[in-house]
């Protein structure tokens, strides 16, 4: 039984031997075919990768927004088709209170406005988001004071000339030096700085930390100008939820108590949009699953070229060595063996140039991690995964040409030139 | 005892919509321990003859037995385990694997016989140690001169033992002083008790064997005992 093992295990020896030699006989031609796998197997690890980096940056920029969250804002909800019967979106700091006082399981809430706005220090300047904030804002969103502190209630109710810097906001205009008690002009007016925010690192390249907050009343009295259509009125509200909190069935609350509150009857569209975290996820997963098909879809083609090259080679290989598969049939080759014998070869060919593709894959997204700031892990199971599947192309490409070398007469290949 | 056997063997070819019928009808016996010479002119049968009791060819009709085991019901594979075992061929070409070394190209057979890497090497060197050529173990093909290239298809022939040796115009690519060189080996190896069939229409050749059998049209003409027989002094 061992004893039979052993046979067989050093019978494939043999063949890998075998195909090292053929191979080496041909080292331009190998070495030409191995290249067309190499670039195939390069693009489809480099696809998957990048899908899987993109997923994974997805999920790292809905997290940033904090976990357990419903969006709040006012867009009239254009998704049911039905009659519209608002020109444009309302939302109030009363429906925000009206929201926070009843519906269960909510943790907090973060009525906000925004907008674009200079700030300026002893001759520096940077322009960044200013998020006009409640204290609510800091526990929705998961965000703490690296340094200093939040805004505060008394803020809010004072309309404080207060601001919490992202640390890209901090970096740009004071260095490394702690800017908590300095004064910065925002838009001409003096400001206190009074926290810096933890860094919420980038997703997608799009920067977390640059960022400004300042009071949501001082926000409104100095900087929203006649965007808003009534005082008001938010931009945006963040309703954060306790731990196991049914988020479909908080929307469905919600959506039904704003509805009552705009009278909005029937089919008719409402004058907001709820969005939660949970959606964003689904939805995510879904396109960035598309867009990982539709790029691996792209790059198999180049996988296709490179087994249809292997598959030609596989060919002529046959063809030229006709002789050589009469004389180890006389010699008592079944039609296994000479079969084998050619898969062993495709699938040589192929393993080795899907190493080579590995590699490289490794590299690029090694760069694409460094350069682009893109996450793209190729981890040990994608790299096993491309060597497995780079065998699996050769035994499927060099299938055809093996099984017709296995198929020949005896005495006809002998007998061929 | 016979060792082959063929009884009214036929082998038809169909050349541009003709039949060709390339041997016709052959019944023949070969006893273990002969040494058989096959004559006959180019397109006599004698090769294609030969194809068949070497199991490389299969017959339009008739039988072909080797050692009592009837051929005409095998497959493929099983004809390939019958040649692996029964048969060593020896041809014109010395067909050797190119850059493939003496050692390795003896192995071959064993590599279908299912023999392990080790058991391999020790067959072959040992055969190769027979055909003089233990110094020339990791030469490959292209370094070894025509006679020493044959010597290394015979070592190959034999070295799964087998009962017959069929050898198709051994000396055909060969000078005379090396194709003497093989058949004083062939010899040898008939007084060790192998059976050889020699496929050849050099009648220098034929001389060596203990039996000469001629073709001509598909069909045996003359089949005698040869008289006067070449024998090399050793």
């Amino acid at each position: 039984m061992i004893g039979n093992i052993k046979q067989k295990a050093s019978g494939w020896l043999v063949n890998v031997a075998i195909a090292m030699t053929a191979l080496r006989t041909n080292l331009m031609r190998s070495i030409l075919t191995t290249l067309g796998v190499m670039i195939g197997v390069f693009a489809v690890t480099l696809a998957v990768a990048v899908g899987s980096g993109a997923q994974v940056s997805v999920m790292q920029s809905i997290n940033a927004l904090g976990s357990n969250m419903a969006l709040v804002f006012p867009q009239p909800d254009t998704g049911e088709g039905g009659r519209r019967s608002f020109d444009r979106g309302r939302l109030t700091m009363r429906d925000a209170r009206a929201i926070q006082k009843q519906i269960s399981g909510i943790e907090d809430i973060a009525p906000q406005l925004r907008s674009n706005i200079q700030l300026i220090v002893a001759g520096r300047n940077a322009s960044t988001n200013a998020v006009g904030v409640t204290p609510g804002y800091g526990k929705v969103s998961n965000l703490v004071a690296a340094s200093g502190r939040f805004i505060s209630e008394a803020d809010v109710r004072s309309a404080a000339r207060v601001v919490v810097l992202g640390p890209t906001v901090a970096r740009k205009l004071f260095g490394d030096f702690d800017p908590v008690g300095e004064t910065i002009r925002i838009n001409r007016a003096p400001f206190n700085v009074i926290g810096i925010t933890e860094s919420k690192g980038s997703s997608f390249g799009n920067d977390n930390d640059d960022i400004a907050l300042i009071p949501i009343s001082t926000m409104r009295q100095r900087f929203s100008g006649d965007t808003l259509a009534g005082p008001d009125d938010l931009q945006m509200l963040f309703v954060g939820f306790e731990d196991g909190v049914s988020l479909p069935q908080a929307k469905r609350e919600m959506t039904k108590l704003l509805r009552e509150r705009y009278r909005v009857r029937g089919k008719d569209i409402n004058p907001f949009t709820i969005r939660t975290t949970e959606e964003f996820m689904k939805e995510s997963a879904q396109v960035t699953g598309i867009f990982q098909i539709v790029l691996v879809a792209i790059a198999s083609i180049s996988l296709l070229v490179g087994g249809i090259g292997i598959m030609n080679i596989m060919l002529v290989s046959v063809t030229e060595r006709t002789r050589e598969i009469g004389l180890r049939m006389a010699l008592g080759a079944k039609r296994s063996d000479i079969r084998n014998q050619f898969l062993v070869e495709a699938a040589v060919l192929c393993v080795i140039g899907g190493a080579m593709g590995l590699i490289l894959a490794i590299a690029g997204g090694t760069a694409l991690t460094i350069y682009a700031d893109f996450p793209v892990p190729i981890g040990i199971g994608v790299g096993i995964g491309a060597i497995i599947f780079s065998a699996f192309i050769g035994l499927l490409f060099g299938g055809y040409p093996a099984v017709r070398a296995s198929r020949l007469s005896p005495i006809e290949a002998l007998r061929s030139e | 005892m016979a060792l082959v056997e063929t009884q009214d063997l036929v082998k038809n070819y169909e050349l541009g919509g003709e039949t060709v019928r390339a041997v016709d009808g052959v019944s023949l016996s070969i006893d273990r321990g002969e040494y058989v010479a096959i004559m006959g002119a180019s397109g006599s049968g004698k090769s294609t003859f030969m194809n068949m009791i070497g199991c490389l060819d299969i017959p339009t009709s008739g039988e072909v037995r080797i050692d009592s085991i009837a051929t005409g019901d095998r497959d493929g594979d099983a004809l390939a385990e019958l040649r692996n075992q029964k048969i060593g061929f020896v041809f014109q070409q010395f067909n050797l694997l190119a850059r493939t070394t003496a050692l390795d190209n003896v192995a071959v057979p064993l590599i279908y016989a299912g023999l392990g890497n080790e058991a391999r090497r020790e067959k072959a060197q040992a055969k190769l140690e027979e055909m003089g050529l233990g110094d020339r173990l990791d030469h490959s093909p292209a370094k070894l001169s025509g006679g020493q290239q044959q010597r290394v298809a015979i070592a190959r022939a034999l070295v799964t033992d087998p009962v017959i040796l069929l050898a198709d115009e051994p000396t055909g690519a060969l000078d005379s002083k090396t194709s003497e060189d093989i058949m004083q080996i062939f010899q040898s190896l008939n007084d060790q008790g192998i059976t050889i069939i020699v496929v050849t229409h050099e009648a220098e050749i034929a001389d060596h064997a203990k039996r000469r059998i001629e073709f001509r049209d598909g069909k045996v003409i003359e089949d005698v005992v040869v008289n006067n027989r070449r024998q090399i002094q050793t």
